[in-house]
């Protein structure tokens, strides 16, 4: 099967089961996506939401069907390069408080590979971090130990750390686990904005109270390894 | 001659010491043992077809690596270390095997020290340049890439998931960690040599607790042990390799004394803190 212009994403007929483990995560997996979208993906505890997205990423490889990834097959080598243009959040994220990487450096270390010998410039670099870090209010946050962190303060950094590669499509798992009412509202318009601005898309894993529902342009629900129902708000 | 050995003692242990640092923060530490042995094997290979001792371990080290590093790409880390445990059995008996069919003759020679507890006189010039050359190489590679491998040493799947190489950096670790082996193995011996790779680092863990600081003290206890040992084998006149083993696994365990010691005075500051609370 061919990859078609203009979608980020491609499932057809994707079934993932991981090694050692006879029942497959996710099965009978379709769905397409394309740019300038925000996707909620929702479901209980175990549906295969992780699963889903790290298959996206080509992390985990399909024992059936296959996934396209801005048009490239995620079994391919070349999805390595393809990743660059991707931003992930992790569900667990936590660090341990010896974790010496200060905010600051963990969020630069987003953008590892655009620093090779002839990539971004330390000023571009800096700016950049700034930005980000105003976009989601945690300036003063960027000196501090990673570790030393609250929870909330931690997933804060990971999204900023996301923002900054300024992706095409970016991966959000429960990104608002840990964080309060109050930011949850700003972050979801930051993501919501960053989508439609760069015409980028994002699958954000959410319980279906959240903010950002409001602001999803499609709810998918996952229920044991199934989409259940897919909503076009 | 000696300063030729206190050089190379220098590079082996501290270049080994970072390479250890890497393969524990890598994931690889077995993996990297059971090279040390394919250059083992290799080095005592070299005993009966009668060539040179280096050379050939680099080649088996060299091939291992690759093909372990390839394989471990698609294959679990379990299934990974249960590979490499069988591998490191089976190199041990390739060496065993080769010494007991090297003829009298190669057991009076350098060579044999090398493959069994490694020797002062082993290390020339030429190959002291070899060493400084590969430790310049990987401190080269570690500059270049250090966004890379900064990503990867904080949380490996988010730098898979940004598009670091992370298969390719664990090759190139293995393959640098192969050619190290082959050199240092001269001054150790073949059967130790993986002591330099994992002591230093374990003793680093158990001191301190920052990557950071574990990085730094990692090749500078490598440096420490090898040092002593060689001195202590001069003076002495004991085989270096084991002198350097015994040194690594003494400060090892004196770390690890040192860690409990520290662990039970905090808890028992933590336990009297709470009581103290409590009241
Ligand atoms: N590493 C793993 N190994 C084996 N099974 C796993 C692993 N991770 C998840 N699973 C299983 O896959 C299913 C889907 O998990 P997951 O994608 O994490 O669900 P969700 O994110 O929706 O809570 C669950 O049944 C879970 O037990
Ligand atoms: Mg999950």
């Amino acid at each position: 099967m061919e990859a078609i212009q203009g979608e980020a994403i491609r499932l057809s007929d994707v079934w993932v089961a991981y090694s050692g483990s006879g029942r497959p995560a996710i099965r009978e997996i379709n769905l397409k996506i394309d740019y300038n979208s925000l996707i909620l993906i929702t479901g209980p505890n175990g549906a295969g939401k992780t699963t889903l997205i790290e298959t996206c990423l080509g992390l985990l490889k399909p024992i059936r069907g296959e996934v396209f990834l801005l048009g490239v097959n995620t079994k391919s080598r070349k999805i390595i390069k393809v990743r660059r243009k991707c931003s992930y959040v992790p569900q667990d994220f936590m660090k341990p408080p010896y974790e010496s990487y200060t905010a600051k450096h963990v969020i630069k270390l987003g953008l590892a590979t655009d620093m090779c010998l002839f990539g971004l410039s330390d000023l571009e670099i800096k700016r950049r971090i700034l930005n980000v870090a105003k976009m989601l209010q945690i300036e003063d946050l960027l000196d501090r130990p990673i570790g030393t962190l609250s929870g909330g303060q931690q997933q804060k950094v990971y999204i900023a750390r996301a923002l900054v590669r300024e992706p095409k499509v970016l991966f959000l798992d429960e990104p608002f686990s840990s964080i309060d009412e109050e930011s949850r509202y700003v972050i979801a318009k930051v993501i919501h904005e960053y989508v439609h601005q760069k015409k980028a898309c994002a699958l954000v894993v959410s319980h279906d109270v959240d903010p950002i529902i409001d602001l999803s342009d499609i709810i998918v629900h996952m229920d044991n390894g199934k989409i259940t129902n897919v909503e076009v708000n | 001659m000696l300063e030729v050995a206190a050089i190379a003692s220098l590079l082996s242990g501290g270049l080994c010491g970072l390479l250890g640092y890497y393969a524990q923060r890598f994931n690889i530490a077995t993996l990297s043992f059971s090279v040390a042995h394919a250059a083992l094997a290799g080095a005592s290979l070299a005993l009966v077809i009668k060539s040179d001792v280096t050379y050939s371990a680099l080649v088996f080290a060299i091939l291992f690596a690759l093909g372990m590093g390839i394989i471990s790409t698609r294959i679990s880390p379990h299934e990974r270390e249960l590979i490499s445990m069988g591998f490191f059995s089976l190199f041990n008996a390739i060496a065993i095997f080769m010494v007991y069919m090297s003829t009298s003759y190669v057991l009076s020679t350098v060579s044999i020290s090398v493959v069994l507890w490694g020797s002062v006189l082993a290390i020339t010039k030429s190959k002291l340049i070899l060493l400084a050359g590969i430790t310049a190489i990987f401190m080269l590679y570690l500059f270049i890439f250090k966004p890379q491998i900064d990503s990867i040493l904080f949380d490996r799947k988010l730098a898979k998931a940004e598009g670091v190489d992370v298969d390719l950096h664990t090759i190139v670790l293995l393959l640098f960690i192969g050619i190290a082996i082959a050199f240092a193995l001269r001054l150790t011996g073949g059967f130790l040599v993986f002591t330099l790779l994992y002591n230093p680092v374990a003793s680093a863990m158990q001191l301190v607790r920052k990557a950071q600081w574990q990085q730094v003290l990692a090749p500078t206890i490598g440096m420490l042990a090898a040092l002593l040992g060689l001195t202590f084998s001069y003076i002495l006149d004991w085989p270096v390799g084991a002198t350097i083993a015994i040194i690594s696994s003494t400060i090892l365990m004196v770390a690890y004394i040192t860690r409990t010691i520290i662990n039970m005075k905090l808890s028992r500051e933590a336990r009297r803190a709470q009581i103290s609370r409590g009241r």
